[in-house]
């Protein structure tokens, strides 16, 4: 699911693909943007008019494959990095994808790089063909060939000697969905959670099994939250948990209570000023 | 220094200003125009920016953005600056805070 991923669904995909003939034809944009945001770089710095006028501006951009060239001011535009050009008709069993790649090193001309699909697993090998740099935008565009078969899979790639990223994706991945509970779940008791006044996550985890069970009791039993940061940072994570162990939808946890200001001052601030 | 600044990012261009001398914990640093606090402490390699009052473990930077209060540290003898947003200036004198801090007249 995207809204727990970030990974689309194949039926979501497959509503943002030209038709057959189209794809036949010669290289298009695929559009991955699947949420309503307020953003339109992508409609307005088409050049042939293929991404269509935007009502309103959080509408998700629609193209018109009949004009769109597929050559890709838009991927290099977007923001989220969301655009990708898509060549299928090269024809010998291989197709390219163009990614646009906010990184160092860049890959050079006829590298090898490891293919990487939206998971971020690594699925197979692909030859860099292009690498282009635009003053404009600075979001360098580049084209890696991989075989057909994984055109519609690859949307990232790893460069070979960078053996950390390597390491991380070669790592199992988990099948199951990410949720409240596997995603805050952490094993080591001893982390600290409020960092302001050094709470463990073991202390919110007692106090959670002894009944105390809003964001509020925690705090005063503990003072977790009423540090110098003000539950801006452990506020969420002790919902999370409340969440996790009362088995409660997240959304079912009320925030602790907040009273002005918002953001520390410095009590002459409220003093009109002079503080001599 | 220069070694921990970054000069070749793909997006952003960094201008180098004009170099700021500050002490820290009465070392004498350099830092760069347009720098905070915090980011000229981490360019001259100074991760720890102080001790937690109760635990004394050591704090760095974690929200960078004012947010978090974990960068406190004691600038020209005030206490509980928040040395990631507090931009750097010429002279400063900065040091360590390893309590809550006092109030400026105390």
């Amino acid at each position: 699911m995207l809204i727990n991923t970030g990974v689309p669904t194949r039926e979501q995909i497959e509503r943002r693909l030209p038709s057959p003939e189209r794809r036949a034809r010669g290289p298009y944009a695929m559009v991955e943007c699947f949420q309503e945001i307020p953003c339109n770089p992508c409609s307005t710095s088409c050049p042939f008019d293929a991404i269509l006028p935007m009502g309103d501006i959080n509408e998700i951009p629609m193209i018109d494959h009949d004009r769109c060239t597929g050559c890709g001011v838009c991927a290099s535009v977007c923001p989220g990095l969301a655009i990708f050009i898509i060549d299928e008709s090269v024809g010998d069993g291989t197709a390219s994808v163009t990614i646009p790649y906010e990184f160092r090193p860049l890959p050079e001309k006829g590298e090898t790089v490891r293919a990487v699909n939206r998971e971020g697993c690594v699925i197979g090998d692909a030859i860099v063909t292009r690498v282009l740099l635009s003053k404009k935008t600075k979001t360098p565009l580049v084209t890696i060939r991989v075989s057909d078969g994984l055109v519609h899979e690859v949307r990232f790639f790893n460069l070979i000697d960078d053996k950390a990223v390597s390491d991380a994706t070669s790592l199992k991945r988990k099948e199951e969905p990410i949720t409240v509970d596997s995603a805050c779940a952490s094993d080591d008791d001893e982390i600290i959670l409020c960092r302001c006044e050094g709470i463990t996550l073991r202390t919110i985890r007692d106090l959670i099994r002894e009944g105390y069970t809003t964001v509020d009791e925690i705090k005063r039993i503990s003072r977790a939250g009423m540090g110098a940061c003000q539950a801006r940072t452990c506020g969420p994570l002790i919902a999370a948990e409340i969440a996790r162990m009362t088995g409660q939808p997240i959304s079912e946890i009320q925030p602790s209570a907040h009273r002005a200001p918002v953001k520390p001052m410095p009590i002459e601030f409220f003093l009109g000023g002079d503080s001599e | 220094m220069g070694d921990r600044r970054i000069t070749d990012h793909p997006i952003l261009d960094f201008d180098e200003g004009e170099v700021i001398h500050f002490t820290f914990d009465g070392k004498p640093m350099e830092g760069r125009e347009g720098d905070t606090i915090a980011s000229a402490l981490h360019a001259n390699g100074v991760k720890v920016l102080g001790y937690h009052f109760k635990t004394k473990r050591p704090r760095g930077f974690y929200c960078a953005i004012g947010n978090c209060s974990a960068c406190l540290m004691i600038v020209n003898g005030k206490s509980n600056v928040r040395t990631c947003t507090e931009p750097l200036l010429p002279g400063m004198v900065v040091e360590k805070q390893l309590d809550r801090g006092v109030p400026d007249d105390v």
